[in-house]
């Protein structure tokens, strides 16, 4: 049985959106457009070509031109000018004496310059540069053995002359030699001026350019500004109107894209929370009458004492959920607002590990950080102490942990951030994970397990968002002195007290 | 004699469950669903406390705890299931004296009607009349007047202002005044004090919006001004 390969229907497809064409510039510059270009470039890049190529076509037609045009017209003189002196040497020579000595007399009185005078089979020359040598040959037959006028452009001593041939009757000819000197003075500046024009109005293009490419990308940055502010949880960020009609299509779906997304959010997060407050009132019940069977505790049989204690401990766990979830959902609907005070951080971080899950845990504040004071809602940091406690005391091992306040600054610095340090004595956290782990029910690795046994994970993410809110950060780290364990360090700002 | 609980909360189980811890906790507690029965059941039992839920059906909780208040100064806990901002401060304004979010631990409100249940604690002096401009302290009557009038203050308000005239001139700190008054520890809700000097500027000030007496000193505290 013949096997018959399977149709290659990617070959159909049409590839979407993709061109394997490369863009118009990239094909121009090939291999020197090393980057794509961007648009304000490319639009900066049309106006100067534009420019260039409209001043050089405008510089190249008038150049040529006026350069025909004023060749043109030295030419006619030129030859007119040796028309009229050739026939005053035609009538000169039909006089006596018939001698071209006479007529070369009399053209110098006439002030002409550059003659030569063929009579008799040989040359007279009136100037001595211009000798028959200068004659070009061709010329010559042309005009004394065709007996035609004729005119052609020799460079006599590297200076550029007309020379114009007129035949005169006897199988004579008179030559006159015409400079094109002024004509290329004349030239010359003319093709200065056109340069300097050109230079001029390329510049000005780039300017133009310039100018064109900025209007043109501003609504692009407008919109990137926009989109940013959105992104950084601005939901309410909306592009202006514009009666601008090929802007306003942007401006128009930007808007609806936003409102869509403001809704949806909002959304969300009306949902959790909603949802969280409704699970408060069964919690009531649950919390309240497991108070109840917790102060009879000792009359229960065993097994119901540890069914009690396994209860106990959940409804603990879900309280602890509800509330984080309801904190969540506020940060994604943009909803929180800092009760902000100043605080002593020793005191203050004194106090929190005190309510914590670990009150016994040793707090070593340095000479500097006693004398500290940061500004925060005592409550919400309490919670991110607390929460780093949590986590200390679920994956740190059974010790302790190590809680250290320490001021970053070099002692001849003013203080301006301290670190809170919380050092366990667990397996630590693997340098690929330590994002992980502050991420919401973040799953995977030792995050996973660091999450998925307590707290349902979000408490880490919480105490990232509450520090970020703060204006600091919090990460974890290696302990500091090289034993293996986890080292979550927060970073506030703080200002020390002057007496 | 037991100290009574008028709780007030129309979710059936809630309302079960809380009689049951509180009542291990030692309080005698009647009950009501609503706030049209907690009216009528607050004329005939007098309680000692009033606990109220915001969220009831008919009367909300805080127009109940105004209509108590028209009448009487005792000590009234809030219970919110939303620990939104506005929501606290409408209850403290309303005539609460303090508040807790659902779920709570009922040894917590245990706690929290224990402190404010407590009586003055007399100072080193025994109890001194303090007078200071038109206002006349009486710490043991738990009386103030004004200009020869008594001043109808709640219990805790009362105990803000004996508390802040304990050391006239003194700076008070949130913080303390939050241990003195109410028994919180350091993480306690500057609100209840930021409303409560409001609630009792309102009665003893002449112009409550430019206080002489009840003064606030800006990141430090209030005191008394004599």
């Amino acid at each position: 049985m013949t096997e018959t390969a399977a149709p290659d229907l990617a070959a159909d497809l049409p590839t979407a959106g993709t061109d394997d064409r490369l863009p118009w510039y990239r094909r121009i510059f090939g291999p020197l457009a090393r980057s794509p270009l961007g648009l304000r470039r490319r639009i900066l890049l049309i106006f100067t070509l534009g420019a260039v190529g409209l001043s050089a076509f405008l510089a190249f037609t008038t150049y040529t031109l006026t350069q025909s045009n004023v060749v043109q017209q030295r030419d006619d003189a030129a030859v007119d000018s040796a028309r009229r002196n050739a026939q005053i040497v035609q009538s000169i020579l039909r006089g006596e004496p018939q001698s071209s000595q006479t007529a070369k007399v009399a053209l110098e009185d006439l002030g002409v310059q550059r003659p030569l005078i063929w009579y008799d089979q040989e040359f007279s020359v009136g100037n001595g540069q211009y000798q028959k040598e200068a004659l070009p040959q061709v010329l010559v037959d042309r005009v004394i053995n065709d007996a035609v006028p004729a005119r052609m452009i020799v460079a006599v001593d590297g200076e550029l002359n007309v020379v114009v041939g007129w035949p005169l009757p006897n199988q004579s000819a008179y030559f006159e030699f015409s400079s094109l000197n002024e004509v290329e003075n004349t030239l010359d500046s003319v093709r200065l001026s056109l340069l300097l024009g050109g230079l001029i109005t390329t510049l000005l293009g780039v300017a133009v350019g310039t100018f064109a490419a900025g209007r043109a990308v501003r609504p692009v940055g407008v919109a990137a500004q926009a989109a940013k502010a959105i992104a950084g949880g601005r939901l309410d960020t909306r592009l202006e109107p514009t009666e601008d009609p090929d802007l306003s299509v942007l401006a128009t779906s930007f808007n609806d894209m936003a409102a869509a997304l403001q809704q949806r959010v909002e959304r969300d997060a009306r949902f959790a929370s909603d949802v969280s407050h409704e699970l408060r009132s069964p919690l009531m019940t649950l919390a309240a009458s497991v108070e109840v069977m917790e102060a009879r505790r000792d009359e229960m049989p065993e097994r119901a004492q540890a069914a009690l204690d396994l209860l106990h401990g959940d409804v603990t766990r879900f309280q602890g959920l509800v509330e984080d979830l309801l904190e969540i959902s506020r940060f994604d609907a943009g909803a929180i607002r800092l009760n902000l005070e100043e605080l002593l951080a020793a005191e203050f971080v004194r106090q929190a590990i005190a309510v914590s899950s670990l009150p016994e845990s040793k707090v070593t504040v340095s000479e500097r950080a006693e004398m500290v004071i940061i500004r925060g809602d005592r409550r919400r940091l309490a919670r991110v102490v607390a929460n780093l406690i949590d986590n200390a005391r679920l994956h740190g091992g059974s010790t302790q942990p190590d809680v250290s306040i320490k001021e970053i600054n070099p002692p001849d610095e003013p203080v301006s951030h301290i670190h809170i340090a919380v050092e366990d004595h667990g397996p630590g956290v693997p340098v690929d994970e330590r994002h992980l782990v502050f991420e919401r029910f973040a799953r995977g690795g030792s995050a996973g397990r660091r999450m998925s046994s307590d707290g349902a994970g979000l408490g880490l993410s919480l105490a990232d968002e509450h520090v970020r809110m703060h204006g600091g950060r919090v990460w974890v780290e290696d302990r500091s002195d090289g034993e293996p364990g986890a080292r979550f360090v927060i970073e506030l700002a703080a200002v020390e007290i002057d007496e | 004699m037991g100290t009574r609980i008028l709780a007030v909360e129309d979710d059936e189980r809630i309302r079960s469950a809380v009689k049951l811890a509180l009542e291990d906790e030692g309080w005698i507690v009647d009950e009501a669903e609503s706030g049209e029965i907690a009216i009528e059941l607050f004329a005939q039992t007098t309680p000692d406390v009033v606990l109220i839920d915001i969220m009831l059906p008919g009367i909300d909780g805080f127009e109940l705890c105004r209509t108590i208040r028209r009448t009487s100064d005792v000590p009234v806990v809030m219970v919110t299931a939303r620990n939104d901002t506005h929501d606290i401060v409408a209850g403290l304004e309303a005539g609460a004296d303090d508040y807790l979010t659902k779920p709570f631990a009922a040894k917590e409100l245990s706690a929290r009607i224990r402190a404010l249940l407590r009586r003055i604690r007399p100072s080193a002096q025994g109890h001194v009349r303090l007078s200071f401009g038109d206002l006349e302290l009486i710490p043991e009557e738990g009386k103030v007047l004004r200009n020869g009038t008594e001043v109808h203050l709640t219990k805790t308000e009362f105990r803000l202002l004996c508390e802040l005239a304990e050391s006239p001139g003194k700076v008070f700190s949130r913080e303390s005044l939050l241990d003195k008054v109410w028994g919180y520890d350091y993480f306690g809700d500057g609100r209840l004090v930021d409303v409560h000097v409001r609630r009792l500027r309102t009665k003893v000030e002449i112009d409550p919006a430019n206080p002489r007496h009840v003064v606030t000193v800006r990141g430090l505290g209030y005191r008394l001004q004599t």
